[in-house]
């Protein structure tokens, strides 16, 4: 008999209990991989952006604007090498006043340049003509624009958080995404038609906020403290930095409710820990007597210890890969493509990674380990006369 | 019917297994219980800053006060019969933005902090605010301030310290105030023509807040106001304003809790229908000695369903005492309106409690149902036979 033949005869002695305990298992993964996935997901729009693009937005608020002559120091290559090109943009405040979608980004952006930085999304380059051509034409992702139910073409009415009354914009073009991160819910229209408004003489002549493409992204640190210190003497000054952190700026009180997620998602291991500690605990009381006989016909202790120890690991890695198995068909195959389908905004792409999964793996082994230890140091310490003594 | 006291002699013979399955039931309980806590924090925080007859003026089309914008003309808006006067003024103008500040902390890590620029009546239309420490900011001056609920958490923002909201335009933090637990507690408050000086926006406000001279008023107070044709603004209810903006919040925080716990309570329902599974089959000589001292199949299945739900009591109670501790800690959130970091209070409710113990009885039936009638489908002889 060796270790291995034993545990695995032993697993089925008690059939309900140890599929209870699977199921147990293989649920607890599930939800560990479904709030990992979450975290990364939540994460992910952020930590994919490119790493050759710096985002200048004002020091103080993200709200302040900025002059639009500071475009033209950033693409002065005497001024601050490294910058291959840079455009702008002004956060517009979009609502859809038909109230068919909550939320979506609505920007303001540089018709000649935009989609030059913004190299991930992918637009025709006719709707790019036809953009320069139109002063009110608007470009949309392709989910967006499902969403609000338009079609190159046709007129759409927008409203804002910011400017006051309706704006009418054309729909000049769809872009699609060549990353799978690109987020496809915003719309962008020309500046310049921003600009022009009456309405937005508050803003006239000012930006959101530069994004610039950079020659090394190794440099990226150096090249934002350039342009930092470029106009730290004027009135706005200014902040750099990685498209990334410029993206969780927005999220920046959204990091504690990311510390609660690792907080639950140890939870449920904690909990899958207790239901498989009592399990193994239940089945190691009901054999005292039988490793108590495995004691006295010569087995010593440290082989009671690797049968328990390696009925433990067994059951959890089974019920482990169960739940990669749920996780890859529920999460990867059904509820994901939905978020991502819905909830672009926030979570443009939306599957369990393969680092979570193996992280969730090498969680199930450790609480194996871990919950069938206590049982296994007690029953290979107990003495051969106590077990076999032993009435339950 | 089988005494109780068998049930919990049972439960305490069998330690480890106890422990380990109510253990399970009190971490559910403990997770559902902190979200619906922070959700209830998040609403009082919110919610406790309005007032019903009090009335904020946003412009049309602004769900808040941050991306808001009224002229200086606002003052007309106050001039009104329905309008009460609040320390000699009618109407009560204030600037909203939010800064960027860095955390305290060490991490390096940004977020945003809202700034409020108001007047010396705009904190006497507030009575709940109290300075707990430093002092009053100087009118026309660049005194500020800050929250208790903040204070300390930025860099620059704490009592003593100074930030820049513009380029050698300081603000100087001289003092913290409460607000009765209010969101208010999570803002910094300033001098309204010096951060418009500052700002370089002298001619508009954010918001306006009116107080009306009967809560009855606030209908013909909105149609006077909302059909003006010098303004174009709306006018709400400032207890409906904040309910609307933590609708957002505490939806999030409670629904997302509420899956999670629910998620959760499979992995410890299944727990617990493991250990009573594990009794009963333990039990059955037990079960069957029962029977023929007379007990009936009804009342070892209620013996059973009893242990259960004791069990999986016992573990929210333990969960709930827990959670409790929780009280004492405060939780930054993000305000979704303003982009900016409130901190709430994990707040207990009766009712949280007594859902918290509803779900673990629920918990308790649905493990232990199964094996309670397995239980009671012992035959008698069978069993006593071994």
């Amino acid at each position: 008999v060796n270790i291995a033949t034993y545990a695995r005869r032993n697993l089925f002695r008690r059939r309900g209990r140890t599929i209870l305990t699977l199921i147990t298992i293989a649920v607890a993964v599930l939800i560990f991989n479904a709030i990992r996935t979450v975290d990364h997901a939540w994460k992910a729009g952020a930590e994919e952006a490119a790493k050759d693009r710096l985002a200048t937005r004002h020091k103080v608020s993200i709200t302040m604007l900025l002059p639009k002559r500071y475009i033209d120091d950033m693409r002065d290559p005497s001024k601050i090498p490294g910058i291959k090109a840079a455009t702008w943009a002004n956060w517009f405040g979009a609502k859809d006043p038909r109230g068919r979608t909550q939320f979506f980004a609505g920007f303001a952006a540089d018709h000649l340049t935009w989609f030059d930085v913004m190299d991930e999304m992918k637009v025709e380059p006719a709707a790019l003509e036809e953009w320069q051509r139109t002063n009110n034409g608007a470009i949309l992702g392709d989910l967006l624009a499902k969403t609000l139910e338009v079609k190159v073409g046709d007129d759409l009415t927008i409203a804002s958080d910011i400017y006051p009354g309706d704006w009418k914009f054309k729909v000049v073009g769809i872009y699609t995404p060549l990353r799978k991160t690109a987020d496809r819910n915003t719309m962008v229209f020309r500046w310049d038609f921003l600009n022009n408004d009456s309405r937005s003489t508050f803003s006239k002549e000012q930006i959101g906020w530069v994004m610039s493409r950079i020659d090394d992204p190794t440099k990226s640190a150096e090249i934002s403290r350039a342009v930092d210190k470029l106009f730290d003497e004027r009135d706005d000054q200014t902040l750099t930095m990685s498209e990334r952190a410029f993206q969780l700026s927005f999220l920046g009180g959204f990091s504690a409710i990311l510390s609660a997620f690792d907080l639950v998602s140890v939870v449920i291991l904690l909990i899958m820990m207790l239901v498989l500690a009592n399990t193994i605990a239940m089945n190691v009381r009901e054999r005292a007597h039988e490793y108590g006989v495995l004691r006295a016909i010569g087995f010593s202790p440290g082989w009671v210890f690797g049968f328990i120890l390696g009925e433990a690991m067994m059951i959890s890695l089974a019920g482990g890969l169960a739940g990669v198995a749920l996780t890859m068909l529920l999460i990867n195959g059904a509820i994901g493509p939905a978020i991502e389908e819905n909830m672009s905004a926030f979570f443009p792409y939306f599957r369990t990674p393969l680092p979570v999964i193996a992280l969730s793996l090498v969680g199930t082994l450790v609480v194996g380990a871990a919950s069938g230890l206590v049982p296994a140091i007690g029953a290979s310490r107990r003495k051969v006369t106590d077990a076999l003594r032993r009435v339950d | 019917m089988v005494p109780v006291r068998y049930n919990v002699r049972s439960l305490i013979v069998r330690k480890i297994t106890t422990l380990a399955t109510a253990g399970g039931i009190a971490l559910v309980v403990f997770v559902f219980a902190a979200a619906q806590m922070l959700g209830e924090g998040a609403q009082r925080a919110m919610v406790s800053s309005g007032r019903p007859d009090n009335v904020i003026v946003l412009r049309k089309g602004s769900d808040a006060e941050l991306p808001s914008g009224i002229g200086n003309d606002f003052k007309k808006l106050g001039d009104r019969p329905e309008v009460a006067q609040v320390a000699g003024v009618g109407a009560i103008g204030e600037i909203v933005i939010v800064i960027t500040a860095e955390r305290a902390d060490g991490s390096g890590g940004i977020s945003n902090v809202l700034v409020r620029g108001t007047t010396a009546e705009g904190i006497a239309f507030r009575p709940e605010v109290k300075i707990v420490s430093g002092r009053a900011p100087k009118p026309g001056t660049n005194e500020v301030i800050v929250g208790k609920a903040i204070s300390g958490r930025f860099k620059g923002v704490g009592p003593g310290q100074r930030f820049e909201i513009r380029r050698n335009r300081p603000l100087e933090v001289v003092g913290v105030f409460t607000a009765a637990g209010s969101s208010y507690e999570s803002e910094v408050w300033g001098d309204l023509d010096v951060i418009r000086k500052y700002l370089g926006r002298e001619s508009v406000v954010s918001s306006v807040r009116i107080r009306l001279t009967d809560p009855s008023k606030f209908e013909a107070y909105r149609m006077a106001v909302e059909g003006d044709k010098n303004f174009s603004v709306k006018a709400t209810r400032e207890h409906d304003y904040f309910q609307k903006q933590s609708e957002g919040l505490s939806g999030f925080l409670t629904g997302f809790g509420m899956v999670i716990a629910i998620l959760f309570s499979i992995a410890a329902m299944l727990g617990a229908a493991i250990t009573m599974n594990g009794a009963v089959a333990n039990r059955s000589k037990e079960i069957g000695t029962l029977r023929a001292l007379g007990f009936s199949r009804r009342s070892i299945l209620v013996s059973f369903v009893l242990e259960a739900v004791g069990l999986a009591l016992a573990g929210g109670v333990v969960g709930l005492v827990f959670v409790m501790l929780l009280s004492l800690v405060s939780f930054p959130v993000m305000n979704f309106q303003t982009f900016s970091e409130i901190v709430i209070g994990f707040h207990a409710s009766p009712q949280i409690v007594v859902s918290a113990l509803i779900f673990s009885v629920i918990m308790g039936l649905l493990g232990g149902l199964i094996p309670a009638i397995r239980a009671s489908r012992v035959s008698p002889v069978e069993a006593m036979r071994g």
